[in-house]
């Protein structure tokens, strides 16, 4: 670092430094010390401007499935969480008995995942799979405000995953946007894959 | 109240074979109909035996109430998903692996019923290796297969990945990039088999020396 | 949503794992940062431009930034630190747009000297800390607020702002001598 001042200043700072803050401007310093809370409002506008260029054709549909914008420390970082991956049993909600002890010990392991269904006429929509034991009741989706968007975020256990949407409480409806497979009852089932360091990757 | 504390008294009197016995009846009990509980109960047993995950069971057990479909139907999917576990470690016992582990079993359960083979499934397994760990391999071929990839080119570019050395992210992030190659046009077969190629360019590691390299815990 | 608060309860994310779930596509996560991250700063960016309206606006501004930039930081567990910074940016630019719009010298950021002159010109007006802090350096006015509001110390501050102590010093030893000067004839 380049000297800015020459010796003798030098001095004077340190003499400066001892006093420290001017004992005149002390109890307007502390009064500035009074925390500042900003309005509710700013979380608001900050996720609609979040929103609108998640809905960009620049950001497309399909960036939340590719992510080609993931950076190179998140994919060398999957290497050692896919063997947790592996090692892990992920803990379905609701069933104790099926926890392995290495799952319990290390602690949840959960990534959060937005579901979204475009689905203007409907009154309900619910998302069940396995990771809720397929309880219709336990993720409800709410309006997202565009056009019948409904949406829900939940917490996933790292690993793969069935599930479908549920509408009006009756229509089995799976995701158009993810890969489905037969789910031995004539319908199908859609599949997410998530991993710990990669998010959602299926 | 009583019957959990009869469950309790249950599990500390007999151990965690039926502590998971009971957490079986546990997830069951009231939401689907008697006769479907014992019916799977007695299928978990089964499993168990025979060192397969008893979990997927009921799983598709309570999707199947959920789903409103009738006793018969429900207990014809969950021994349909009982065959697929055990054909799916018996395809990974003879490709050498002694005792897989669950998430392995259930992977190449779910890979079979995205329509890969039970050969498929061995073939897989043969090319998994500690940093492709056949769990993992299994779950992306499945994913692939789910896409619409036919089985050959999802064999093909699951082994390929592994055998480029690549880390096992790329592996994991296949399914992905053939989603998205298909968002803009592509079949899936040709988007896998582009993958492949890419894949075949990384020089290939000679045998068992490319093995631990990407492995975070040795040395 | 009950399901996610429920969840967010008991499960609560690393700044690093959040900003990967937004990375690989749930952007609805990018609030849990908000949310965190929406007053930590605003005392210091409130205190930097002069009232809390500006603050608002620079806080806004720069976590819609980070979003757009998001795929750029590179320790996603120090996500705090890294928002700082952009905020910081949007605080100076701020300034140097008010310079521009007061009127007053507009070629080139003003040094301290002039300012100086031009605030001796409206010393009558200047009757708090607050105003004087105003009509120093963007530069001056941030370490004395970091040193003496914030309370961080001379090496917390050289970690943030990437300045050596001894610049620091020097900065608030001038800061010291223009305040002194601005509120002399008042005190």
């Amino acid at each position: 670092m380049s000297q800015e001042f020459d010796p003798r200043e030098r001095q004077t700072l340190g003499e400066r430094e001892a006093s420290d803050l001017p004992p005149s401007l002390l109890a307007e310093v502390v009064a500035a010390r009074r925390p500042v809370s900003l309005s509710s409002q700013v979380e608001a506008r900050v996720m609609a401007a979040v929103r609108r260029r998640a809905a960009s054709p620049r950001y497309s549909a399909w960036h939340w499935f590719t992510a080609p914008s993931v950076p190179p420390w998140a994919l060398l970082a999957a290497a050692a969480v896919v063997l947790a991956l592996v090692l892990l049993r992920p803990a379905p909600v609701g069933s104790p008995g099926a926890a392995s002890p290495l799952a319990a010990a290390a602690g949840p392991e959960s990534v959060y995942v937005r579901f979204i269904l475009v689905a203007p006429n409907a009154r309900q929509v619910a998302l069940a799979g396995t990771f809720n034991s397929w309880d219709p009741a336990a993720a409800p989706l709410v309006r997202a405000g565009a056009e019948g968007t409904w949406t829900v975020t939940v917490a996933l256990p790292v690993g793969q995953h069935q599930y479908s949407f549920i509408v009006d409480g009756r229509r089995w409806v799976p995701d158009p946007a993810a890969p489905a497979v037969d789910d031995g009852f004539g319908r199908r089932n859609s599949v997410v894959s998530v991993s710990a360091a990669q998010g959602r990757v299926l | 109240m009583r019957r959990s504390s009869a469950f309790v008294a249950l599990v500390l009197l007999c151990g965690p074979g039926l502590a998971a016995q009971v957490g079986v009846s546990a997830r069951l009990a009231g939401r689907v109909p008697p006769a479907v509980a014992t019916a799977v109960s007695a299928l978990v047993d089964s499993a168990r035996t025979r060192g397969l995950p008893g979990a997927p069971l009921v799983d598709k057990a309570l999707e199947g109430a959920v789903k409103g479909v009738p006793t018969d139907r429900i207990l014809t999917a969950v021994r349909t998903v009982l065959e697929q576990l055990d054909a799916s470690a018996s395809a990974q016992r003879a490709a050498g692996s002694l005792a897989p582990g669950d998430d392995a079993i259930e992977a190449g359960a779910f890979a079979l019923a995205a329509g890969l083979t039970p050969a498929d499934v061995g073939a897989i397994a043969r090319s998994a290796d500690p940093t492709h760990p056949t769990a993992v391999a299994l779950q992306v071929a499945g994913a692939l297969a789910a896409l619409g990839v036919p089985r050959a080119e999802t064999v093909g570019l699951v082994r390929a990945s592994i055998r480029s050395g690549q880390p096992v992210g790329d592996l994991v992030s296949l399914p992905g990039q053939v989603q998205a190659a298909m968002a803009r046009g592509a079949l899936p077969a040709a988007a896998a088999a582009g993958l492949e190629r890419a894949a075949a360019h990384q020089a290939p590691q000679p045998h068992g020396q490319g093995k631990g390299r990407d492995n975070p815990h040795k040395p | 949503m009950i399901q996610g608060d429920r969840v967010e309860r008991t499960v609560e994310p690393s700044d690093g794992a959040v900003v990967r779930a937004v990375l690989t596509g749930d952007v609805e996560q990018y609030a849990v940062l908000v949310r965190r991250y929406k007053d930590r700063y605003a005392r210091y960016a409130s205190r930097m431009l002069g009232s809390v309206d500006a603050a608002e606006d620079a806080v806004q501004d720069a976590l819609i930034r980070a979003y757009d930039r998001l795929a750029q930081c590179r320790e996603p567990e120090n996500f705090a630190g890294w928002f700082f910074l952009i905020l910081r940016n949007r605080c100076f630019a701020e300034r140097r747009r008010d310079r521009r719009s007061d009127g007053l010298d507009q070629a080139r950021e003003l040094t301290a000297p002039e300012v100086s002159h031009a605030a001796l010109e409206r010393a009558e007006q200047v009757r708090s800390l607050e105003q004087a802090l105003l009509q120093l350096t963007p530069e001056q006015r941030e370490v004395f607020l970091l040193k003496h509001v914030e309370e961080l110390s001379y090496d917390e501050i050289a970690a943030r702002v990437s300045t050596g102590v001894p610049a620091l010093k020097m900065r608030m030893h001038r800061a010291y001598d223009r305040l002194r000067e601005l509120l002399g004839e008042t005190r």
